[in-house]
């Protein structure tokens, strides 16, 4: 494409450094918000006036920010769960079910110690805090890693088998929490029995402490995948299975280990919704609206692009947009669901922009021809 | 009993037609994991259109555009740009979640229209299916249109070298495809279940995708699977009809789901693999650039 002196030309990348992989990241998300304001256009409200609610209520005000600050603990896990298999090349998209085993081994934890129905029971928050946090991650883990065995050691797509655990865990969690399961609340509703006061997590900051877990486990991921061993191999694993069983790395341990990793990880998400969040403290009956939100695991995943760190604000942003999203739909009268539809454009516009991984576009200014060389006047 | 048979093979038409479209697809060398995505496109824009004109035709003639539309954008996507198809198949799933949870909540509820009438006891969807699947196996098994699509799949650039378009073939069986799925979301949306709610193909789309790598890219064996899991899919719904009384709903409705991973692991197994001979198409997944 020509534009004046100039040319515009699509060239083939040879490397991809950083700071473009950022600004690619960067411009999908205002493209995809600007493609968003059209929500905003087809329910007759000013765009500008839609994201300045949105923003308003997520970030500046005092009822928004803790819910955004919630919602971003949950998306950012939701996302790791998400970024360690994508690093060696494997798609969990199975959070949801790995959430809902989490909440159950969460609260599986309180049940044996006979909190069902006993609201004032004591359990030193010492053992009983950090217990159903290992019942979380244990049982979140277990359920990734049938998939990731499977993948291992049989090579059944991973894509499948997530798909099908999350909705074995979603009719699991209701057959647990609903009609006279072992879970439901003793007061008939269909949700499960309340945390015992005791083991109600503390706040730090005015914030669920998974907060400071979760950024430990940002830097811990980081430093894994840029310095250790193990993190090497799981990158040189996503990056060429074959060559990396050729230098010795074992093909069926990868995917089982990463999908293990993701699901502990997706189980933590499920304790920090359900047992660390202040004012829910059980397995709240909309558990299915937090299985379709850990999908934006996926997408932060795509656009921090497998970094820990990065997913931190990008998670931030988006627990933001949802959050905000939600509020906007009431106070503006839009239609449910326009959360849901700014997570469909995010990723459709992230897929097209994964194009300029590999090509980038250059300005081409042309040498001026010398029209006089040679001529003598 | 009856009636359990006639249900069950209901579902089994709209998995047969979505799991033929992604068959399609597989053969040319196209993997679209999005077909869950393609599917709520269909059934909801199929419902809506139906249900605003009071058309059943008008609203399957939707469901097939939607679908051919979204079948071009993958297209686009995974062979012009070369975007990785499993990221872009995602993209099209969410994009489909996302956008049609909140373009259909308007609708939410029953389709409230008469319904379609059966032909001989059955579902009308059910001899249209028949006659897709054989029309299929004849076209890849017996026109030089399914050579060709055949070489796309399994050697892009020697089907490149004898003269075979590799990048019109797979926007052809891209298209194909995306309209079969959106037609599958069509009968769901229209006919096996038609009460919109968000997100009510519950993970179907997925079923299909396993389907297909069950059926050996045959479309004869993956319509004998759809008929098997639309049987359990049925029984799992009503298990009083076998088993009365024995598990909670909720733990029956797994059932489904956990049978599909255990046939697929059985199928991946390498004495079942050395044994049938799965015919992988080659090039399955592999994004084709043309050298030069």
């Amino acid at each position: 494409m020509k534009i004046g002196e100039h040319e515009l030309k699509l060239v083939k990348r040879v490397d991809l450094p950083w700071w473009n992989a950022m600004i690619i990241s960067i411009i999908s998300v205002i493209v995809a918000l600007i493609l968003f304001s059209l929500v905003f256009v087809h329910s007759g409200v000013n765009p500008l006036t839609g994201f300045k609610e949105i923003f308003q209520f997520a970030f500046l005000n005092r009822n928004g920010l803790p819910l955004t600050i919630n919602r971003s603990i949950f998306i950012f896990l939701c996302t790791c769960a998400f970024i360690i298999p994508y690093r060696a090349g494997l798609w969990n998209i199975g959070m949801a079910g790995q959430l809902y085993a989490g909440a159950l081994g969460a609260f599986g934890v309180m049940y044996l110690f006979g909190a069902k129905g006993d609201p004032n029971l004591y359990i030193a928050p010492g053992i009983g805090i950090p217990l159903m946090m290992i019942g979380a991650m244990f049982a979140g883990g277990a359920i990734g890693g049938i998939a990731g065995f499977l993948r291992g050691r049989f090579n059944v797509n991973e894509i499948v088998t997530t798909m099908m655990l999350n909705s074995i865990g979603f009719w699991f969690i209701s057959y647990m929490v609903k009609e006279g399961g072992p879970f439901m609340n003793p007061v008939g509703r269909s949700e499960s029995f309340d945390l015992p006061l005791s083991v109600r997590a503390p706040l730090v900051f005015g914030a669920p402490f998974t907060m400071i877990v979760a950024l430990l486990l940002a830097i811990l991921l980081y430093w894994v995948f840029a310095k250790t061993r193990i993190g090497y191999k799981i990158k040189s694993y996503g990056l060429n299975p074959l060559a990396a069983k050729y230098s010795g790395i074992n093909p069926q341990v990868i995917p089982v280990l990463v999908f293990v990793l993701g699901g502990m990880i997706a189980g933590l998400a499920a304790y920090h919704y359900f047992g660390a969040m202040p004012g829910v403290f059980k397995i709240a009956r909309n558990y299915a609206e937090f299985g379709d939100l850990s999908f934006y695991g996926i997408i932060c995943g795509l656009i921090a692009q497998g970094n820990p760190l990065a997913a931190i604000p990008v998670s931030l942003l988006f627990g933001g947009l949802t959050n905000g999203g939600r509020f906007a739909q009431g106070k503006l009268q839009m239609g449910f669901g326009v959360d849901y539809a700014l997570l469909g454009v995010m990723m459709i516009t992230m897929v097209v922009l994964q194009f300029f991984y590999r090509y980038k576009i250059v300005w081409i200014k042309p040498e001026k021809e010398i029209s006089d060389v040679g001529i003598i006047r | 009993m009856w009636e359990l048979f006639v249900r069950s093979l209901d579902a089994s038409i709209v998995l047969a037609i979505a799991a033929l479209g992604e068959l399609i697809g597989q053969r040319s060398g196209v993997l679209n994991v999005g077909i869950e995505g393609v599917m709520l496109f269909g059934a909801t824009f199929g419902f809506i259109v139906a249900q605003t004109t009071g058309d059943y035709t008008t609203g399957f003639i939707a469901a097939i555009a939607i679908g051919a539309i979204i079948g071009l954008m993958h297209g686009v996507f995974s062979i012009t740009l070369g975007v990785d198809q499993v990221v872009s198949g995602m993209g099209i799933w969410i994009l489909g979640f996302g956008l049609t949870t909140y373009i259909g909540n308007p609708y939410t509820g029953p389709l409230g229209m008469a319904r379609i009438d059966r032909i001989g006891g059955l579902s009308p969807f059910f001899y249209l299916a028949l006659a897709l699947i054989f029309l299929t196996w004849f076209v890849l098994n017996k026109t030089s249109l399914g050579l060709k699509i055949r070489s796309v799949g399994e050697n892009p650039e020697v089907a490149e070298v004898s003269g075979v378009s590799v990048n019109r073939i797979r926007y052809l069986c891209v298209i194909v495809s995306g309209m079969l799925m959106g037609l599958a979301g069509g009968v769901y949306g229209l006919s096996y279940n038609p009460v919109w709610n968000y997100n009510f193909l519950m993970g179907w789309g997925f079923i299909a995708l396993a389907l297909v790598f069950f059926s050996m890219w045959n479309p004869f064996i993956m319509f004998g699977g759809a008929v098997l899991f639309g049987a359990l899919w049925q029984l799992a719904l009503s298990p009083e009809f076998i088993l009365p009384g024995v598990m909670s709903r909720y733990l029956w409705r797994m059932v489904p789901f956990v049978i599909t991973i255990v046939v697929l692991v059985l199928m991946s197994t390498r004495w079942f693999r050395t044994h049938w001979g799965a015919a992988k198409p080659e090039a399955l997944g592999v994004p084709y650039k043309k050298e030069g």
